[in-house]
């Protein structure tokens, strides 16, 4: 009402009314961001751990961003010998949160200033893994380290020595060890209900196309000077690198031998710890195959298959495991489990997750659905189409989906995790230890493919 | 239309409701849920630049950070306001100048991070808003028609 005599006040005009409304609803539109953003809670100090990153890259954003939503962080420091990533990641702290994380470019540095952290995430380089998390550890941190955990197995066994040397903590960021769907399909499905009947063969792959593989490139300006290369390691003196090459092994590590274990460790840790972590063990023998096929300048293998042997409790089993660097057809990333009544084939997103039952030879699994273990899905394709030859062909098994997701980022749950464990809630669901429990086969599929052999495992090859 | 839905746009997110699965009657305890995600648009969701591109800015030296919080603040209301201003024929030359200063501001903070095809992208709409300055005399539909703008 009032809005109404206002309008009609002398020397107000209708032109008047309607450019005064406007700037005033505008005026309120643009308040309103601020006026929510106030509202956020915060929380008790004493509650609070105190984070720091070392290493600011892809991976890093990938971590934080599943790390935002875990309540009672403080994001204290980041550190990047890259200058343009520190400020990215100070930003993204700054934009979110509204404080200002402190800013370094050595690790060194930042452990021996940053006093009050608790805990540090280590997203660098694999070659700087080890360095990074026993340094970390030495300077009484809780460590959160992606895998793989080096890129050699001696760095790997270093971590593990420094884990229980200070006895501080060191989760492995193999984050499926976390997801609600990996462990309802190992405790539930495979142990507990045995929907597989007995697994005797295991199938992974993650298919990637050229273009996501093609080396990294970005404008030389925002990269360190050589300088700043050759003091971290990217070369040595001796190798007389240009600053090109220097500048190339900086952005695309994962190319190079001594820096990176390649495609099978950094694409293939994942799954082949699942095998191994679904098996209950390492495998026995490892046999491989790989090549620079596509990519003839890389030193690592582009493509690589390989096959591990396994003795399981129920008897021998065998899995194969293929990365590809030059084809993403085949659907993406995913782990199989195959077994003689049924199939689980599972996978860190939900659309490539499929359960199968063996037509025919597998007790009912109506039960199942009908308690909620399992929901059914749309069929798979029919044996006795026009193109199937019925003699040969076995009857086509009944498509089955995991009862529920998991709708967070996939990191999260592994992060909440380490964080649960230091504040004393919870124990770590992939320690140092058992990372590398698991990762140390791993470690042995290059040297298979080079050497062109079977590499029997043995206590040698696998002691942590 | 095309401002205003850009400025409509930064207020667009996800809601996500997830709940607890079932099974055998009581909830699960591995955390799995059933999750359904609507898309809408709140006062809450605004990012006037998105949140990938304000990291890059706030790295940038020619950015200053209170800058940046100003533009992030006015731009979506900016291009609704314009747009409907646009639309509706008021203070058409006026408009149509802001609009192409508020097109060129975002080309320049594009081409500062290296996004070139962004630029390239922006360039055709300051295209469009010169041809458009250009033609304003024949707009019949002008509201401010005595104190033209």
């Amino acid at each position: 009402m009032e809005t109404v005599i206002h309008s009609h006040e002398p020397g107000l005009t209708r032109r008047d009314f309607l450019i005064k409304s406007t700037l005033a609803g505008a005026g309120l539109v643009l308040g309103a961001p601020s006026i929510l953003k106030a509202v956020g809670g915060a929380e008790a100090p004493s509650n609070m751990i105190n984070v720091g990153f070392i290493g600011c890259g892809k991976q890093h954003e990938v971590v934080f961003n599943a790390m935002v939503n875990i309540p009672g962080l403080r994001y204290t420091a980041v550190c990047d010998i890259m200058k343009d990533r520190v400020g990215a990641a100070y930003g993204r702290i700054r934009s979110r949160f509204g404080y200002d994380p402190k800013r370094y470019i050595d690790a060194a540095d930042m452990l021996e200033k940053e006093k009050d952290l608790h805990a540090v995430i280590v997203t660098t380089p694999d070659f700087w893994h080890a360095p990074h998390t026993v340094m970390s550890l030495q300077a009484g941190k809780h460590v959160y380290c992606e895998k793989m955990m080096s890129n050699s197995i001696e760095g790997a066994r270093s971590m593990v020595k420094a884990m229980d040397e200070t006895g501080k903590l060191c989760q492995i960021g193999h984050q499926r060890r976390s997801n609600p769907r990996y462990i309802y399909t190992l405790k539930e499905l495979i142990q507990r209900h045995k929907i597989c009947g007995r697994i005797i063969n295991a199938n992974a792959h993650w298919n990637r196309a050229v273009s996501s593989s093609r080396d990294i490139t970005v404008p030389a300006k925002i990269l360190p000077d050589k300088g700043t290369l050759l003091k971290y390691g990217f070369g040595r003196e001796g190798q007389n690198l240009t600053d090109e090459e220097l500048q190339r092994r900086f952005l695309n590590w994962r190319l190079y031998k001594d820096l990176s274990g390649g495609p099978i460790s950094d694409l293939g840790a994942h799954q082949i710890d699942i095998f191994n972590w679904f098996f209950g063990g390492p495998p026995k023998s490892v046999i491989a195959s790989g090549g620079c096929d596509y990519f003839k300048d890389r030193e690592h293998f582009d493509n690589v298959m390989c096959i591990f042997d396994y003795d399981t409790p129920e008897g021998g089993a065998r899995a194969f495991y293929q990365v590809l660097t030059t084809t993403s057809a085949g659907g993406g990333y995913a782990e199989s489990f195959m077994g003689t009544d049924g199939t689980i084939e599972i996978s860190e997103r939900s659309a490539y997750t499929k359960i199968y039952r063996e037509s025919g030879s597998a007790p009912s699994w109506e039960p199942l659905v009908q308690q909620g273990w399992l929901k059914k899905a749309a069929a798979a394709g029919p044996a006795d189409s026009s193109d199937a030859i019925a003699s040969y062909a076995s009857a086509a098994p009944e498509a089955f989906a995991l009862p529920g997701d998991l709708n967070e980022p996939p990191h999260q749950p592994h992060l909440a995790n380490f964080f649960a464990a230091i504040r004393g809630e919870a124990k770590l669901n992939c320690d140092a230890r058992e990372a590398l429990e698991s990762e140390a086969p791993i470690y042995w599929v290059n040297p298979a493919a080079e050497r062109n052999e079977i590499i029997k495992l043995t206590e040698e090859h696998l002691h942590t | 239309m095309r401002a205003i839905l850009s400025g409509v746009e930064k207020y667009a997110g996800t809601s996500t409701s997830s709940s607890p699965v079932s099974i055998d009657g009581a909830v699960n305890s591995y955390g799995l849920t059933d999750a359904t995600s609507v898309k809408v648009y709140t006062l809450a969701n605004y990012h006037g630049v998105p949140k990938a591109l304000y990291d890059k800015f706030l790295a940038e030296p020619l950015i200053p950070d209170w800058g940046l919080k100003i533009y992030d603040l006015i731009l979506g209301p900016a291009f609704i306001a314009l747009g409907i201003a646009l639309l509706i024929g008021f203070a058409t030359r006026f408009t149509l100048f802001a609009m192409g200063l508020l097109y060129t501001s975002l080309t320049v903070g594009l081409i500062l991070i290296n996004e070139s095809s962004g630029v390239a992208w922006l360039a055709i709409h300051i295209a469009l808003i010169a041809l458009m300055l250009f033609q304003v005399k024949h707009n019949k539909i002008e509201l401010t028609g005595k104190w033209k703008l």
